[in-house]
């Protein structure tokens, strides 16, 4: 679904990523961890182009993409992405941000929109916030409302950048469970997150990042039970499991 | 002091029906200028952004000019030099000419608006499949048009006031037609203040409705 071939990535002469080999497949949830500064939200970002690898391949469902030729967008309209900060749009409702993209890289007509709309409000437990703008919204709610708004251009696959790394403690459940109802309706999906429970029970594989390099693909069982590695063993003694 | 209340008065009512005319020649002039600088502004403003070297560099030199030389030169400069190619009007000249002057005060005003848009606003945009054109016209340019405003309407003020120099190319707004009353009437002093006070109540009126509008688009989203 999602492949990486010898991705290389540097801001100025700061190496960031060294090599990077991965490969996701259809319906699988991926959790990449690491230490801040390992390289996990520059890969991620760089699979929906957000940031240009310098060398090596990207491959989305067995296309390589020409970061120079293809129509980027295309690609992007096919792996939705949400942010650590939501970046809602503050100038549009709850209901127009979800409909935006649908209105206008789908060109959809409006009825058909906000149908879809309203669907998905429903599903991320908001349908009475569609009419509010999103400075009335909680942190929980904004998240929500954001992968509601991925959700309607019905990716194939959906990237998450640190989705509760901004929320208050009490509200990062109410994201997690909309993301575990995703993985269970088969979404494929990579995340990065500090969540290690979520890691642990969502997660079909943990890849961990050090230093721009994976050292550990494994499944989360003999991830978190029975590696070998001594900077993941570091890492999950920092992160206290 | 009876006395100088007693000519402000006089002077005040024997102007009036020619300044209240005067007043639409400026407010005309003062709307040709906010209309083709705003125009101008979101242009020259999207250049300098572009990643063009070619437009950033002609952008660059417009705004670099503009605010680098006085507007009375640039007013007699584009008069002489517009009316020596076509035939054009008095009033047209000079509301081009204001135009072309605030359209590089906009040109800053809107850069920096919509370089302070979060740049996750754009990479959300990106990555919903938007275009890096539509990204800019659906979802950056109107937040930074909001925020823009009140900059905006401070330039259309200071533009308001600026309109009074094309009265030293002929056009009969307020200020030219002021000259041309003191003139007649010697009555110097009280003539520029009772103008004054027209200009004053013209930039309040206009601070008032800019009031009112920057309330509706806060309660529009709240």
């Amino acid at each position: 679904m999602i492949k990486t071939k010898n991705l290389h990535k540097s801001f100025g002469n700061l190496e960031v990523l060294k090599g990077i080999d991965i490969d996701i497949n259809p319906g699988e949830v991926v959790v990449l961890v690491g230490v801040s500064g390992s390289g996990k939200s520059t890969l991620l970002r760089c699979l929906n182009f957000l940031e240009k690898a310098q060398e090596g391949d990207i491959i989305i469902d067995g296309r390589a993409i020409d970061r120079k030729k293809d129509d980027l967008s295309k690609v992007r309209a096919e792996v939705g992405m949400v942010f650590q900060h939501f970046n809602l749009f503050p100038h549009k409702t709850v209901l127009e941000n979800i409909m935006e993209a649908p209105l206008i890289v789908k060109k959809e007509e409006k009825g058909k929109a906000k149908e879809l709309g309203l669907s998905l409000l429903e599903k991320v437990g908001l349908s009475d916030k569609a009419d509010v703008y999103p400075n009335k919204l909680s942190g929980g709610q904004k998240q929500r409302v954001a992968i509601a708004r991925a959700l309607a251009m019905e990716p194939k696959a959906l990237l998450f950048d640190e989705p509760t790394s901004a929320l208050d403690p009490e509200l990062v459940g109410e994201v997690l469970q909309v993301m575990q109802d995703l993985a269970d309706e088969g979404m494929t999906m990579v995340v990065v997150t500090h969540e290690m429970k979520f890691a642990k029970e969502v997660a079909d594989r943990i890849i961990m990042l050090d230093e721009g390099c994976i050292i550990e693909d494994a499944d989360p069982e003999t991830f978190f039970n029975h590696s070998t590695n001594e900077r993941t063993q570091q890492f999950l003694e920092m992160v206290n499991v | 002091m009876l006395e100088m209340l007693n000519r402000l008065y006089d002077v005040f009512m024997s102007t009036y029906e020619g300044f209240l005319q005067a007043v639409l020649i400026t407010l005309e002039i003062t709307a040709v200028a906010v209309i083709l600088g705003t125009l101008f502004g979101i242009i020259f403003a999207l250049m300098k952004i572009s990643h063009s070297k070619v437009l950033q560099t002609i952008a660059n030199l417009y705004i670099t000019i503009i605010r680098g030389t006085p507007l009375i030169v640039q007013i007699m400069f584009l008069y002489f030099g517009i009316t020596s190619i076509v035939v054009l009007s008095n009033f047209w000249a000079g509301a081009i000419a204001l135009g072309v002057h605030n359209g590089a005060y906009i040109a800053e005003i809107f850069r920096g608006a919509i370089q302070g848009i979060d740049r996750g606003q754009r990479e959300a945009s990106l990555a919903l499949g938007m275009n890096r054109t539509q990204a800019m016209r659906r979802i950056i340019f109107p937040q930074a048009l909001r925020r823009a405003i009140p900059p905006l309407g401070n330039q259309f003020i200071i533009t308001l006031k600026d309109s009074s120099l094309v009265y030293l190319i002929g056009v009969s707004e307020l200020f030219g037609r002021a000259n041309r009353e003191a003139a007649s009437n010697f009555m110097q002093f009280e003539t520029f203040l009772v103008v004054g006070m027209y200009y004053l109540v013209l930039v309040l009126i206009f601070t008032w409705l800019l009031k009112l509008y920057e309330n509706k688009l806060n309660v529009d989203e709240s």
